[in-house]
């Protein structure tokens, strides 16, 4: 056998040989081999630490490149499209509008979908809610959102994001993985390839699916939008669900206890070592880690999940609703839970927001679903120190027209989907709070200052994570592909503390 | 070649993680890689000796070719380093970027070693170069700048089979070429595996089950010496084996049991996976296989097979989101066509060619666009409608029916010809006939009793200043009904004007007609014309404000359709006809409910015919009551009117009616109008619509021609019904075209190009058809340089868990060199010269002594070859996650085997679609089966794509929207609990349990040992035996003390408990056998 060279592994292998050196080898080792045997096996083990490194994301990550602001995300995702103007972007001059059409000018060739494209008129509905001024900022908010309102000097608005995508596939797709085809990484995946994992008894990437209380307008939400895309499968999100076990096949059958399960895991465990001494493949090992590791989930998991320890005081944040299982309200109190313990990044999806009739109708649902949890969610982080390293991130993936589709009335009408400008916020994590970022037209329909692409969001965001979105790159199909694509982006620096 | 360290990304297998090595590994690292280095190429030669493929494309690709390669749109300095010509061309204003031979005049090697702003990478790339590298860059131009056309571009020419010195371990010639190599490694092959191993894993490996133990038994103890070379056989000839080759098919052709985007409805194409199993199984060549994959549709009389195989690209993900644009769709149906294909087939990244040349290939924009042209002239439309069986689709008879529906062809072809002759000879018949007719012979025809509601509709205009006023009957009583505003008129159909909505004109409303009860039966329809494909209602009484209360008679964009609702999506029920409604030609539609609450109480009449049906939503359980009133055109009171379409004699019936008075409806009114007309005023045509109709109800000859098809019909339908529907491809007539799009943007169009294939590959033979059957018969010609080769290494990955070429979609440039070219070049020639012959390729590979060898590795084999790319020792690698799951199936004695059939719904977690579909989706809820199909292969579990079988999914089974040819295979603590949790592992090892208590004998060694049989193909060895039986002895303890528990493990599940075992032994051993289930000896191949 060669002599091996010195090495100066990093320190988790250290760990990683210590622990199994302690416990395999000199625990079992003497019934199996020498001591010799032991050395032999010393580079094996490595390549198995360096497995179980890649595969537990604890190990060697391409970042952060600089300090990063933020360690860790909540992302809200409004699926369907919230009504901008009706919500954020106050457009006080559209009341002399009402019932006119949206003038050509504005317009501007803009293609719309095919479910207003055959529309005979364009009549302009300006916003029916009443909006306020709130904060130092001064931001304008809609009576919709008084809890919101309340928080406004936390927060970063953006009023100028804009997208190429005019339908909900396409355009979450695109929000998500800042591409319109599917296939890519999103977010969530960049950044657990990106920084790994805090805690690795939990999953680093959470996705939260939030029950709406208005059942109309609901769109498709597809696995594929927390899939690792062409990153290894570690980096997929783990959808935590409302109902049954948090975490797919997380608890144990009927009749099994966690000592009947420890007394198994044992025996695989003996027989694995057995089968490893014979066969020598690290991959063994790695699986010995890996059950291990599903077994501590098991016990960490459910104790994520479990608010029943959370003090009333919680519930004056939250709202009464964060009692009741799969509401929104309870999903933002989940999430701080988990970025408390060391999930890397939370998605949060909140459905129903696609308003193409009876806004008066649904709105107030979707917004009552959404606001208090919101301000407390910013409130309860703030109050334990966590938002300064977390940012929370709000928004859909496109905007609403200032025209109605369908029939308009004074107190009802609908909007179909607009590309060229929607509102999105962020709060903590680096986030400049009381910033009121970018200006539409006075039809909320083109944006005529301070321009935000979807890249120039997301290389904002990873910046704040302490990614260089340039740098942050990886190979597949021969290319060093990036969240922010081939185009040039810009980060946002006025939109960072 | 420590140039390898750094760049990192060229070294094949695992060893991207050293990219970025840290500096105190380096010299650890840079054995391995200068191994991994030697491993790029079969014809490893000394180190001083440059090669270009080897050794400085991979630096050229990796840092220059992005700006100086191929891709024109993105080439700086209009400089292209990919070529020798254009490399040593003289430049403008400095030196040649190469001058052979001399490196100091060389502008690149200048520039590579500048040490200001002129240096080559620029910073800005963040790419810099090592000095090794560069020194290598230099030393070749100074060695004359010797370029090679890329390897896998050059057809490959079959290698003489190397010599060896241990000519007894040779088995077959790719042994030869794996040891050839082993021993210019210094390295030795492993030993056999001993025979339980061996029987394990080729049975895993041809039928993807593990073995019997009788079969185990039976191999052991053959002495002949052809015992393996039987087992093989038996092997390869058994049904199972296509199954399992198809699974790997069906990640390339993406198949998958729902539309993928937006609602993600059900799609019916299990018959394709079908017809995928039984190509294997009969072994079609995949010669013959290629072409009806790609072109099945377009062989001359192509057979039913024929046209089920084309469905390949029928598995492509689409969409039918309402505001999606026709042609955004169009293009990315062809552009998932032509990358799946060049994928599947080239091992070309072709989709990188979207936006711009390819980057590092020689494949141009133009290229792809001309190859997508060949899937760019199919009927499909860009909107699936979300139906299952979205056009062009064929009936697929089940096995039993074949003989008689294809004589039921014949049959209908008679009664065609029988039924056209009698419409020539019945004239003069009718002639007569005609001299005494009146009206009424017609009218006597229609329903007898008086409609709910009538409108005729046939008002006009009224004269000048008077209002507007329509009549109509409701409940036997004649009403007359103002207008606010004059409605607009055409000419009508079975009266002189029509009724005419548009969205200026008030459409008609009418507050007491039609608050049914879900429960009363009804009938309703009318004559409809309409001018456009949209969404709408013809009539509705329906509130849209409130969840879309009431009933309508619906259009979807151009299938009429019928809505129940109390609340829409939960509480409603919604039935859409196939059948069209078509633009320009009045139309009779017509709708019966029997009251009974459920889809199957509804028909859908077009013309007088019922029928067939998607049922969109069977759920309605509340009131359908509403107080909004009866309107034409629209629903209430903010739907969008439908504009432009005429309506006719609208009809309510507070009775279902029989289908031969809906026919007398759609046929009677008409030919009564026409014979009411005088004979000069009757237009050209009308005559034969009132000999339409007469032939139908007054003359018998025809009557009887008509049974007897109507007859044939009903069989055929009824064999449809016992049937499926595939989705298949079929061309337009037109010949193809596509469009360059500038940046791939569909609404961007550039030059116009046709069908061709790559330049850069071998031309097709001028006498091919320019379609998809040309293509295929081109794919598959001995000069193409790439699909032997491909697809060898796509079945070699099967096996050894990795290709010679690792990247098995990517045989580019930026792809990974063959591990063994020798050997990929011997096989794939052989292969084809074979005539593409499949099971004996893997006969071939199960066969040889490398495939036969032991898994047992040594540490420093492993330190050397961590990925088995040399193949020193045997194949071992986690199992798919079908396998997985099969696997314990099969141990447990659980498994159905059943060849084909419909997608079934095995165990899954409750709220697994629900969390993702949207409420209208067919696939929002998942519905387990009972029975034998929770027991099926795993092949067979339904696929959602939006949300991919749970388990299956955790263990890397890929989401089927997209082609996948090589699957990603981690190891996560999710798996382990999918394994130890999962109902359907739990119930699999209590059945496995319950075999041992019932079959294993009465010790506790003997039953363990039969578990061990069936999971691991051998018996416990003594310490694994010790192991196991004290823990044994301990779960007995536990669940002795815990019965209750006993009995809850013991009834996980569906299939039942054996009563007569004690329940603690049978929790006890339960246990074991989900221990030894996850154990990584069985996880693994």
């Amino acid at each position: 056998m060669k002599p091996f060279p010195q090495f100066n592994p990093h320190p988790v292998f250290k760990d990683y040989v210590r622990y199994e050196t302690r416990r395999q080898f000199f625990k079992h080792g003497a019934s199996f081999m020498g001591a010799a045997a032991l050395g032999m096996l010393a580079p094996k083990m490595l390549q198995a630490a360096e497995k179980v490194a890649r595969a537990s994301a604890t190990g060697k990550t391409p970042g952060p490149h600089f300090a990063p602001k933020a360690k860790k995300v909540i992302y809200l995702h409004m699926v369907g499209g919230p009504p901008q103007m009706d919500m954020f972007d106050y457009k006080p001059v559209m009341k002399d509008y009402y019932d006119k059409d949206l003038p050509e000018s504005v317009r501007n060739g803009q293609r719309l979908t095919t479910m207003t494209s055959g529309q005979t008129r364009f009549p302009i509905a300006p916003s029916m809610y009443k909006f306020t001024q709130h904060g130092k900022s001064g931001m304008w908010i809609t009576e919709l959102l008084p809890w919101t309102a309340k928080a406004v000097d936390d927060i970063c608005f953006i009023r100028s994001m804009h997208t190429e995508a005019i339908n909900h596939e396409p355009a979450i797709c695109y929000m998500q993985t800042g591409n319109q085809i599917t296939g890519r990484p999103c977010l969530g995946s960049w950044a657990s390839y990106g920084l790994g994992a805090i805690n690795r008894d939990l999953p680093t990437f959470v996705v939260l699916m939030a029950k709406s209380t208005n059942l109309e307008g609901n769109q498709a939400i597809s696995g594929r939008l927390w899939s690792s895309g062409y990153l290894s499968g570690e980096h997929a999100g783990v959808l935590f669900r409302s109902g049954g076990d948090p975490i797919l096949y997380i608890n144990n059958p009927d009749g099994v206890d966690t000592k009947a399960r420890r007394q198994m895991l044992d025996v695989v465990k003996a027989m694995n070592q057995m089968n490893f001494h014979e066969v020598g493949d690290p991959e063994t090992h790695t699986r010995i880690e890996q059950f291990e590791l599903a077994f501590r989930m098991q016990s960490s998991v459910p104790e994520l999940t479990d608010t029943s320890k959370e003090p009333e005081s919680t519930y004056q944040l939250y709202g009464e609703e964060a009692k009741k299982p799969g509401t929104f309200a309870q999903t933002a109190l989940l999430a701080r839970r988990m970025v408390e313990r060391g999930v890397r990044f939370v998605q949060i999806y909140h459905n129903n927001w696609d308003t193409h009739g009876n806004v008066a109708g649904r709105l107030p649902l979707q917004c009552k679903d959404i606001d208090r949890a919101c301000y407390g969610l910013i409130q309860d982080l703030k109050q334990r120190g966590l938002l300064d390293d977390t940012l929370v991130i709000w928004g859909g993936e496109f905007g609403r027209t200032i025209y109605s589709q369908g029939g308009l009335t004074k107190d009802n009408y609908g909007r179909d989907h607009h590309p060229r400008c929607f509102t999105m916020w962020m709060a903590g994590g680096g986030s400049k709070p009381g910033t009121v970022y970018g200006e539409t037209d006075d039809f909320s329909y083109n944006i005529i200052k301070d321009p935000v692409h979807i890249h120039d969001f997301h290389a904002t965001v990873l910046n704040l994570l302490g990614m260089d979105h340039e740098r942050f790159t990886f190979r597949h199909q021969g290319l060093d592909q990036r969240l922010t694509g081939v185009e040039p982006a810009r980060v946002v620096r006025e939109l960072i503390v | 070649m420590i140039l390898f360290v750094n760049t990192g990304k060229y070294i094949p297998s695992g060893l991207k993680v050293l990219a970025c090595p840290r500096p105190a590994s380096f010299l650890r690292l840079s054995t391995v890689a200068l191994l991994a280095a030697t491993l790029s190429t079969s014809t490893a030669s000394t180190a001083s000796k440059i090669e270009y493929n080897r050794d400085i494309r991979p630096i050229l690709s990796e840092n220059c070719f992005a700006c100086h390669g191929a891709d024109s749109a993105s080439r700086k300095a209009n400089l292209r380093l990919d070529h020798f010509e254009q490399a040593i061309a003289p430049r403008k204003d400095s030196q040649a970027a190469i001058v052979a031979g001399k490196p100091k005049e060389s502008l690149l090697v200048r520039r590579i070693l500048a040490t200001d702003d002129d240096i080559m990478p620029p910073a800005k790339t963040h790419k810099t170069l090592t000095a090794e590298q560069k020194d290598l860059l230099t030393r070749w131009v100074a060695e004359g700048a010797k370029y090679q056309p890329h390897w896998s571009f050059v057809a490959p020419v079959k290698p003489a089979v190397p010599q060896v010195k241990n000519k007894l371990w040779v088995h077959n010639p790719l042994d030869n070429f794996v040891l050839a190599r082993l021993e210019k490694e210094g390295l030795k092959p492993s030993p056999e595996a001993d025979r339980r191993t061996l029987a394990r894993r080729v049975t895993l490996d041809l039928i993807g089950l593990p073995p019997k133990p009788e079969e185990v038994e039976a191999f052991v103890k053959d002495s002949s010496p052809n015992a393996y070379e039987k087992l093989v056989d038996r092997l390869l000839a058994r049904p199972e084996y296509g199954e399992h080759r198809g699974h790997y098919w069906l990640d390339a052709a993406r198949y998958g049991d729902t539309h993928g985007i937006h609602i993600d409805n059900y799609r019916e194409m299990w018959s394709y996976r079908e017809s995928v199993i039984k190509a294997f199984n009969r072994n079609q060549h995949f010669d013959q296989f290629t072409i009806e994959q790609l072109a099945g549709d377009l062989l001359p009389d192509a057979t039913l097979e024929q046209q089920v195989a084309s469905g390949f690209n029928r598995c492509n993900i689409t969409t039918s989101e309402g505001g999606s644009i026709d042609e955004e769709y169009f293009v990315l149906y062809a552009r998932d066509r032509t990358d799946t294909t060049a994928r599947v087939w080239l091992g070309l990244t072709a989709g990188c060619a979207v936006c711009h040349d390819h980057k590092f290939d020689p494949f141009t924009q133009k290229d792809f666009y001309s190859l997508s042209a060949y899937f760019n002239n199919i009927t499909q439309a860009a909107m699936d409608l979300n139906a299952k069986d979205t056009p062009p689709a064929v009936v697929v008879p089940a096995d039993t029916d074949r003989g008689e529906w294809d004589a039921l062809q014949q049959k209908l072809k008679a009664d065609e010809k029988r039924i056209a002759l009698r419409r020539d000879a019945g004239k003069s018949d009718f002639t007569n006939w005609m001299g005494t007719a009146t009206p009424k012979l017609f009218t006597d025809r229609l329903p007898q009793d008086k409609p709910y509601f009538h409108a005729l509709l046939n008002e006009g205009e009224p004269a000048t200043n008077e209002p507007q006023t329509i009549t109509y009957l409701l409940k036997g009583e004649t009403n007359k009904l103002t207008l606010k505003t004059n409605a607009a008129w055409q000419a009508g159909h079975v009266a002189s004007k029509a009724f005419q909505v548009n969205s200026k004109t008030n459409p008609v409303a009418i507050a007491e007609v039609g608050d049914f009860a879900r429960d009363e039966a009804f009938s309703y329809g009318a004559w409809v014309y309409r001018t456009k494909d949209t969404y709408g209602a013809f009539f509705s009484r329906m509130d849209d404000t409130q969840n879309n209360r009431g009933w309508d008679l619906w259009l979807v964009i151009n299938q009429p359709a019928m809505n129940l609702v109390n609340k829409w999506p939960d509480d409603c029920l919604k039935v859409i006809s196939k059948k069209e409604v078509p633009l320009n030609r009045w139309t009779h539609v017509f709708v019966t409910y029997d009251g009974s609450c459920k889809a199957s109480g509804v028909k859908i009449y077009v013309d007088g015919k019922s029928q067939i049906t998607t049922v969109e939503a069977d759920r309605l359980k509340s009131s359908i009551h509403t107080t909004v009133p009866f309107r034409l055109g629209q629903r209430s009171p903010d739907g969008a009117p439908v504009d432009g379409f005429g309506i006719q004699d609208v009809r309510i019936y507070d009775r279902v009616l029989a289908p031969e008075e809906v026919q007398s409806l759609a046929e009677n009114l008409r030919a009564a109008y026409l014979l009411g007309k005088s004979a000069e005023r009757r237009k050209a045509g009308e005559n034969d619509e009132v000999y339409e109709c007469w032939l139908k109800n007054f003359d018998e000859e025809y009557q009887d021609a008509m049974d007897v098809n109507v007859k044939h019909e009903k069989i055929a339908t009824e064999i449809q019904a016992r049937g499926t529907e595939a989705l298949v491809m079929a061309e337009r007539t037109n010949s193809a075209v596509a469009y360059v799009l500038f940046r791939g943007d569909y609404d961007k169009r550039r030059d116009k190009v046709t069908p061709a294939t790559p330049a850069a590959l071998p031309p097709m033979p001028a006498d091919y058809p320019s379609n998809r059957l040309g293509f295929a018969k081109w794919l598959v010609r001995p000069e193409n340089p790439l699909t032997a080769r491909v697809t060898v290494n796509r079945f070699w990955e099967e096996v050894f868990g990795a290709g010679i070429v690792k990247t098995a979609g990517d045989f580019g440039v930026m792809g990974e060199l063959p591990s063994n070219q020798a050997l990929l070049d011997w096989l794939a020639v052989d292969f084809r010269e074979s005539g593409w012959d499949m099971k004996r390729f893997f006969r071939q590979v199960v066969m040889s002594a490398t495939y036969r060898q032991s898994v047992a590795t040594t540490p420093d084999l492993m330190a050397r070859d961590p990925d088995n790319r040399l193949l020193a020792r045997g194949p071992r690698f986690r199992m798919d996650a079908e396998m997985i799951r099969d696997y314990d199936l099969a141990a447990s004695g659980l498994l159905v085997q059943k060849i084909g059939g419909p997608s079934v719904r095995p165990y899954q977690p409750d709220g697994v679609w629900e969390a993702v579909a949207m409420d209208v989706s067919n696939t929002r809820y998942y519905k387990r089966d009972e029975g034998e199909n929770l027991y099926r292969r795993s092949l067979y579990t339904f696929w959602k794509r939006a949300a991919p079988p749970a388990s299956m999914d955790i263990f890397n089974a890929p989401s089927r929207e997209t082609c996948t040819v090589r699957r990603e295979r981690t190891n996560t603590p999710l798996q382990a609990l999918v394994t130890m949790n999962d109902t359907q592992f739990i119930e699999a090892a209590r059945n496995l349990a319950q075999l041992a208590l019932k079959q294993g004998g009465t010790k506790d060694r003997d039953r363990l040992d039969f578990m061990a049989k069936r999971l691991l193909a051998r018996s416990l060895r003594p310490s694994e035996r010790k192991t196991t039986q004290t823990a044994l002895k301990a779960f007995l303890a536990q669940y002795q003390a815990e019965p209750k528990a006993a009995k809850a493990l013991i009834s996980v599940g569906a299939s039942k408990a054996d009563e007569t075992l004690d329940q603690p032994t049978f929790a006890a051993y339960t246990m074991i056998a989900n221990a030894l289930m996850n154990l990584d000896e069985v996880l693994n191949k």
